[in-house]
């Protein structure tokens, strides 16, 4: 349940990045489709960097919170 | 005034700035339109730290008399780097090490709040050994919540064939001399192997990249475009960099890698052949020597002793990967290995084929070194001495050449599975076509060998 709930935060940020848009100008033509698969593979990849920091941070406290009881 | 300055025929796309030859020299016009930027690169201390870092060309700001537009904000003068080279020329661990080098850029860009907006390999370059950014005006300011403008052209450009090599086979690093802005991702993702569907960091960056191409390529209508937090473009960097890092090619087994230790060449022989091209070196006294099949550069190292620039060139990807390994292990700034079959040396391409040059236009070097070549061009590939005489004498003013009689068991290996239709491989023919092109200096033969080296010089064209 949770998970899901988490998954539709994740869409609706994406959602909400891609509405919220400017124009842009550039002499290299970054292709429409690179610019948008870009947004949605950054914010993935960006999701799973801040869990994985996430999940360190609970692991070293379960460690610490172990070894210091021992 | 434009049509006064001498552009460089690769000069033309970016409006903020352009390249042109004065008086035998290289400078780069800094417009108008970049003004801001280059101010921002040179005052933010990006330019020192990149410049101290050996990640970007060091240039010096001059005034040119005569050069006065009203478009140009300034002139630089970048430092000159002996040869270009091309992507289509590197082995599989030089096209890694630019594409690092290019995110090692990129990260330190947005450190100083730039950011590069493109991502060409033609930019990087191999001087002192090591790859450069050549292009100054590749920066920009960063823009808040902006992504990437050149994210499809590094995928396209460093990604697409680095996967290709690495995954699939190594030849198919060709296909970035056909497609000039890098390779099309739906081909490449087409051309890998099932498995790397299975490959996150290959999944993403090209199978879906390219299906993300196909799907919103053909939208004409103006684009907004969306946002991307800073974290966010620093994590695909990042990401981009550990994908290019997992990418490895291992050389082995091909056909002229254990070449030195298949040799009929005796150590006495193999002494003999050095300390001659040694003695022809010092003769000649080059300064740019480009050695011809070179394999893993043996020979090129004798010519390094005698402080020239050297490309050692050969055939053969794998020669060329443990050359350019050697030269990044020992820190050699005098050697650039590259990939060139002599057969078909690399073509001018590009727009009106003046964009890349061809070999010969990159020429002539001082001395060539064509060390145990000429059978496999005359024998191999059919062509005559007067063809091979005739274009070796385009592309260099010494030549030290090797000649390889029938009776060499190299030869005869050549031979033993076609009809000998080689009637004028014979040393006196060899010798008469090239003394069209050459003088020939010197004349030793190899003690314990069939075999005979020469120095030759070019005939002065009347």
């Amino acid at each position: 349940m949770l998970e899901n709930r988490q998954f539709k935060i994740f869409i609706s940020i994406v959602f909400i990045q891609l509405i919220s848009s400017k124009q842009v100008f550039a002499y290299l033509d970054p292709g429409t489709g690179s610019y948008i698969f870009q947004v949605l593979i950054a914010a993935l990849i960006g999701g799973l960097v801040t869990i994985k920091m996430f999940w360190r941070k609970i692991i070293n406290f379960i460690k610490n919170f172990f070894s210091t009881k021992h | 005034m434009d049509t006064l300055i001498k552009r460089i025929s690769s000069s033309f796309r970016d409006p903020c700035g352009f390249l042109f030859v004065e008086d035998g020299n290289l400078f780069r016009s800094v417009n108008i339109l970049y003004q801001k930027n280059y101010d921002h690169l040179i005052q933010s201390g990006l330019y020192n730290k990149l410049v101290e870092d050996k990640l970007l060309i060091s240039h010096k700001e001059v005034h040119l008399s005569g050069i006065d537009h009203d478009s140009i904000y300034k002139i630089i003068q970048p430092d000159l780097v002996p040869f270009i080279s091309y992507p289509y020329e590197w082995c599989f661990s030089q096209l890694k090490d630019a594409a690092l080098t290019l995110i090692k850029i990129q990260k330190q860009a947005l450190e100083y709040n730039m950011i590069l907006k493109d991502a060409s390999a033609y930019n990087i370059q191999f001087y002192q050994g090591k790859p450069l950014l050549i292009d100054t005006l590749s920066f920009e300011i960063y823009k808040n919540n902006h992504p990437w403008v050149a994210y499809r052209q590094f995928c396209q450009h460093f990604l697409a064939p680095l996967s290709l090599m690495a995954s699939s086979d190594i030849r198919l690093g060709q296909l970035t001399k056909i497609y000039i802005d890098g390779l099309p991702l739906n081909l490449v993702s087409k051309l890998l192997p099932i498995s790397t569907w299975f490959n996150f960091s290959l999944l993403s960056h090209v199978h879906l990249h390219a299906k993300a191409q196909k799907r919103y390529g053909k939208k004409t209508s103006s684009f907004a475009v969306p946002n991307i937090s800073k974290q966010s473009l620093f994590a695909l960097i990042n990401h981009l960099e550990s994908t290019i890092t997992s990418l490895n090619w291992l050389p082995a087994g091909t056909e002229w890698v254990e070449y030195y230790e298949d040799t009929n060449y005796s150590q006495e022989a193999t002494n003999h052949k050095k300390q001659l091209v040694e003695t022809y070196l010092s003769q000649c006294k080059a300064s740019t020597v480009w050695d011809l099949g070179a394999n893993t550069g043996v020979f090129s190292r004798i010519a390094m002793q005698k402080d020239a620039d050297i490309i050692a060139f050969d055939a053969d990807p794998a020669a060329v990967e443990i050359n350019y390994r050697h030269v990044r292990e020992n820190k050699e700034s005098k050697i650039l290995p590259l990939c060139l079959d002599l057969t078909n040396p690399t073509p001018a391409i590009g727009w009106a084929n003046k964009e890349r040059l061809s070999l010969a236009e990159r020429g002539p070097a001082d001395t060539l070194l064509a060390l145990a070549l000429i059978h496999h061009l005359a024998i191999s590939n059919n062509v005559p001495f007067g063809h091979i005489s005739a274009f070796l004498s385009e592309i260099c003013h010494f030549l030290v050449i090797e000649f390889v009689p029938k009776n060499d068991s190299q030869v005869q290996r050549l031979l033993s599975t076609r009809e000998d239709i080689f009637y004028h491989y014979t040393q006196e023919h060899f010798e008469a076509a090239f003394q069209n092109n050459f003088s020939i200096l010197k004349r030793d033969k190899i003690c314990t060998s069939q075999r005979t080296m020469y120095l030759m010089e070019k005939r002065n064209e009347l």
